[in-house]
């Protein structure tokens, strides 16, 4: 029993674990586990607490993506409300490429099996083989596309593959511009939840084509689609490209008519395809609506009647109370319509051949011929060089130096005030304009803003307008002024340029007897009639001018307004105007510019009009009594028609469509 | 012990192997047993369609004979109403056939009527369907409209040997190009999502902005025909509101279909020839 006992003894000696209660060394290692354990803790917590934001983030950039849809723009409208430039839904059938990354890959494989299969040697590459599957799979869609509307459209692949790396979550468009009934057959025979899908997005609409289009200017695509207090800025965002005004009305109010974008956030796999619904959505909405004071019923008379002759040249009419616009024509144009969806190189050549990027209404600056015989008068009887019972002999020819030739070469003989506006005698202004001086002349004129741009809410209207006189001349010729420089201005010739709107302008300005008339394109029913210094003419001045120059429209230089041979006479209209030929040297030679500016009715003066035919061939005679008062006739026929009839009934006299 | 646990989990092991036994099938014997499963069950339908059309029969045998003497008699002027509209029908045909060959215009697809009897009714939220005693023995074909009384019933989406099923107007995965009656211009109808006892509902887009729909003066929407598969001018409903999209170019609304498509007992295939 003793030997087992001792036995036992020595072999606990082996088996039994004794501890010391304190080891110091063992210390040592409790605080360096503990250190690193509250290392371990903290790291944990800073990451876990601390930086939970930036890791959000991150998670969040990784699997979430923006699209920006643009807002629909806002219309363009006329004075009476009808539209003059809208929004068209423009239908196209198109693929969601993320929701095929399966199908891509799956032919990727099956491209892959063929060239083993076939023991090619040369099997591309898998993003060689990714490209191929993408526009086979594609073409696929495409060929059943084809086969509902009878197409035979093709993929192209370059295109595809651009669109697939660089706007994934943007729908690739595999048709566009469908018609009516094609995209009816797509929307009953494609399958709801097919990829391939009908969109309808919004393009310009002109309806009435190529009428005021240098007003209206266009738009052109752009990227900048914005959206304000929508989240996600840091995070991937596709834009859908949106539209942008260009030049006219569109560039000019582009603000206004800008509509409003939206947006949505949508969840994506690792693969980057989307995953539905959006998280979070927002709709576009459309810009607001501009109303123009044009009335598209007398623009587009004046229109037709100025393609009639197919001469460059503009028109221009104003409500003669408010200075509203309402006719702004300048020919040759371009038709709006070819502009949507983008303008094709062609068709800017063929612009750019003709010159119709020219707005002559507010850019052409032209002498104004014997129109201006109107400011000369005014400023003859201001100055008390003319009365209104001055008479001038007239021999067909004015010495001055040299002969200085009357109007068309005419002996007018004895000529009073009233007939020499009626008859346009040269001999008459020159006379008086060379007692009063160019200063006197030009005094008026600047009086009359025609010195400067009108500051309607166009762009580019130009600043080349001159009114000549002796520190000009001296300044820009390096030449002293002479008496040939004062009877060439007298009657609208030499140096002196202005534009067919300050003409237009100073015919409203005169019908209301005042000096100034500020046009405006925006209508404002509530617009008060404008009142400006008034021009200083007595009632007997003012009346003998007014009676002057509807003498021109009955007897005189535009008689062909009222006799009723070569264009129908305008039963109960009272008008008066001036016309007027002026020359102009270009790099053709010399060409004439026939002028006419009038207002109606003269009783009680409500419409002013400036009409401005270039002519094109150089050395031939283009009267503005021939060219320019038929323009007139047509706008004056429209405007008086339109009176007559009750409001609420004015047809649409044309319509492109 | 071992052997015991492996008893234990034999079902859980022998669901796997047919788990994977099926997912190694081939698709076209999935497809084929498919196929099989409704062919299958088909009697099942058609013979408790039967019963409750005898029960409908017996229910009716009830009836008085002054009742059924009534019931002729309005069926005997309801016919010679429908006499006069087959007539002027015959009428307009004819008109319409001189005008296409005066016009040289192509001719509206022409179709065989058939008429049938609704075996089942499967409404559920994600789809509304019917199935119809007929199917391949009568030459129906997959995709062809299904009408009746009160206008468009649907599609047919998959045709077997005796039945076929056909997906419903108001059945979400359902689209058809429509126009508002009057107007030419197409716009969009779907089925909306429509619980199981509430009045069928769609939706229809692309409606021009001039178009004025509310609950007050509701527009009928009936099919265009651009599609092709249906004839025009047939109801599909009628838009009970119609309120601006966000792209400002269309309008969206609702559509009230016709309730008794909950109810639907006959139908007729067109069958185009």
């Amino acid at each position: 029993m003793a030997a087992t006992d001792t036995n036992l003894a020595d072999r606990s000696g082996n088996l039994v674990e004794t501890h010391k209660a304190y080891d110091p060394r063992i210390v040592f290692f409790h605080f360096l586990l503990g250190a690193l354990l509250v290392t371990l803790v903290a790291g944990l917590a800073y990451q876990q607490l601390r930086k939970v934001g930036v890791y959000a983030d991150a998670e969040r950039q990784q699997t979430q993506r923006r699209i920006l849809y643009p807002g629909p723009r806002g219309q363009i409208e006329d004075r009476e409300g009808r539209v003059l430039v809208g929004n068209r839904a423009r239908f196209s059938v198109r693929l969601l490429l993320d929701a095929l990354g399966p199908e891509f890959r799956k032919e990727q494989e099956r491209i892959r099996r063929n060239y083993l299969a076939a023991e090619d040697a040369d099997v591309p590459s898998y993003a060689q083989r990714m490209k191929i599957a993408r526009a086979t799979v594609v073409q696929r869609y495409l060929d059943r596309v084809n086969a509902v509307i009878g197409g035979a459209a093709k993929v192209d692949a370059d295109d595809l593959n651009k669109h697939f790396e660089r706007e994934l979550l943007l729908p690739y468009t595999l048709i566009d511009d469908l018609e009516p009934a094609q995209y009816a057959r797509l929307l009953e025979r494609l399958p709801v939840n097919s990829p391939a899908q009908v969109y309808a997005f919004s393009t310009r609409h002109y309806p009435y084509g190529s009428a005021a289009s240098h007003t209206l200017g266009y738009v052109g695509a752009t990227d900048e689609v914005e959206l304000e207090d929508f989240p996600g800025e840091d995070l991937r965002t596709f834009k859908m490209k949106g539209t942008m005004g260009r030049d006219g009305i569109e560039k000019r109010f582009d603000a206004v008519l800008q509509g409003e974008a939206g947006g949505a956030i949508f969840r994506v796999d690792p693969a980057g395809n989307r995953i539905n619904p959006p998280i979070q959505q927002v709709f576009p909405k459309q810009g607001r609506s501009l109303q123009l004071s044009l009335d598209i019923d007398l623009q587009v008379a004046t229109e037709q009647k100025m393609e009639e002759n197919g001469m460059a040249g503009s028109a221009v009419a104003l409500d003669i109370a408010t200075g509203e616009v309402l006719v702004l024509a300048s020919k040759p144009d371009y038709d709006l319509g070819r502009f949507v969806p983008r303008l094709g190189a062609e068709t800017a050549a063929s612009i750019e051949s003709r010159g119709a990027w020219y707005k002559r209404a507010i850019q052409g600056i032209y002498p104004p011929g014997s129109t201006f015989k109107v400011l000369t008068a005014i400023a003859g009887l201001r100055s008390g060089y003319i009365t209104t019972e001055s008479t001038v002999n007239c021999p067909g020819f004015y010495l001055l130096g040299r002969r200085f030739s009357c109007h068309d070469g005419h002996a007018h003989g004895e000529t009073g005030f009233i007939r020499a506006i009626e008859k346009s005698c040269n001999v008459y202004f020159y006379k008086h304009g060379y007692d009063m001086g160019a200063d006197i002349i030009a005094t008026e004129a600047r009086r009359f803003h025609l010195d400067r741009p009108t500051g309607i809410e166009l762009l580019h209207e130009t600043s080349g307008m001159i009114i000549p006189d002796e520190d000009w001349k001296r300044a820009t010729q390096q030449q002293p002024w002479v008496g040939g420089d004062t009877v060439q201005m007298a009657i609208g010739q030499g140096f002196l340029v202005v534009t067919p709107l300050q003409m237009a302008a100073f015919m409203a300005s005169v019908a209301r007897n005042e000096v100034w008339t500020q046009p405006t394109i925006l209508r404002d029913p509530q617009r008060p009639r404008q009142r400006h210094e008034p021009t200083g003419l007595t009632p007997t001045q003012y009346g003998a001018l007014m009676r002057g120059m509807e003498q021109v429209t009955l007897t005189g230089t535009a008689r062909i307004l009222s006799e009723g041979r070569l264009l129908p006479r305008i039963p109960g209209l009272r008008i008066g105007g001036k016309t007027g030929t002026a020359q102009k040297f270009d790099k053709r030679g010399t060409i004439n510019i026939a002028w006419f500016i009038g207002f109606a009715p003269v009783e009680n003066p409500r419409i002013a009009i400036a009409v401005a035919i270039e002519g094109d061939t150089p050395g031939e005679e283009t009267g503005g009594g021939l060219y320019a008062a038929p323009v007139a006739h047509a706008l004056f026929k429209t405007w008086a028609e339109k009176q007559a009839r009750p409001p609420g009934a004015a047809p649409v006299l044309f319509r492109s469509e | 012990m071992p052997s015991k646990r492996l008893d234990q989990a034999r079902p859980f092991v022998t669901l796997g192997v047919i788990v994977v036994a099926w997912l190694l099938v081939p698709v076209a014997v999935k497809a084929f047993l498919r196929a099989s499963f409704f062919e299958l069950t088909a009697p099942i339908t058609l013979a408790a369609s039967r019963i409750r059309d005898l029960q409908d029969y017996w229910s009716l045998r009830l009836h008085s004979k002054d009742e059924l003497i009534e019931a002729g008699r309005d069926l005997a002027r309801l016919n010679a109403s429908y006499e006069l509209g087959v007539q002027r029908n015959a009428e307009l045909q004819a008109e319409v056939a001189r005008l296409e060959t005066l016009l040289r215009l192509p001719s509206f697809t022409t179709y065989r009527y058939e008429h049938a009897r609704v075996a089942r009714r499967d409404f559920s939220g994600w789809w509304q369907r019917i199935v119809i005693r007929k199917g391949s023995n009568f030459g129906l074909p997959v995709g062809a409209p299904v009408v009746f009384t009160g206008g468009v019933v649907g599609k047919i989406t998959e045709v077997h040997a005796t039945t076929a099923v056909v997906d419903l107007v108001s059945s979400p995965s359902f689209r058809i190009a429509g126009v508002v009656e009057g107007d030419t211009r197409p716009v969009s109808y779907q089925g909306g999502i429509n619980p199981g006892f509430a009045p069928p509902t769609g939706v229809v887009e692309l409606v021009p902005l001039d178009v004025v729909a509310s609950p007050q003066a509701p527009k009928r929407l009936v099919t265009s025909g651009f599609g092709g598969v249906f004839p025009p001018g047939l109801m599909i409903g009628t838009i009970t509101r119609a309120a601006m999209g966000g792209d400002g170019l269309f309008q969206s609304g609702e559509v009230r279909l016709d309730e008794r498509l909950g109810s639907l007992a006959e139908v007729t295939v067109l069958v185009p020839l």
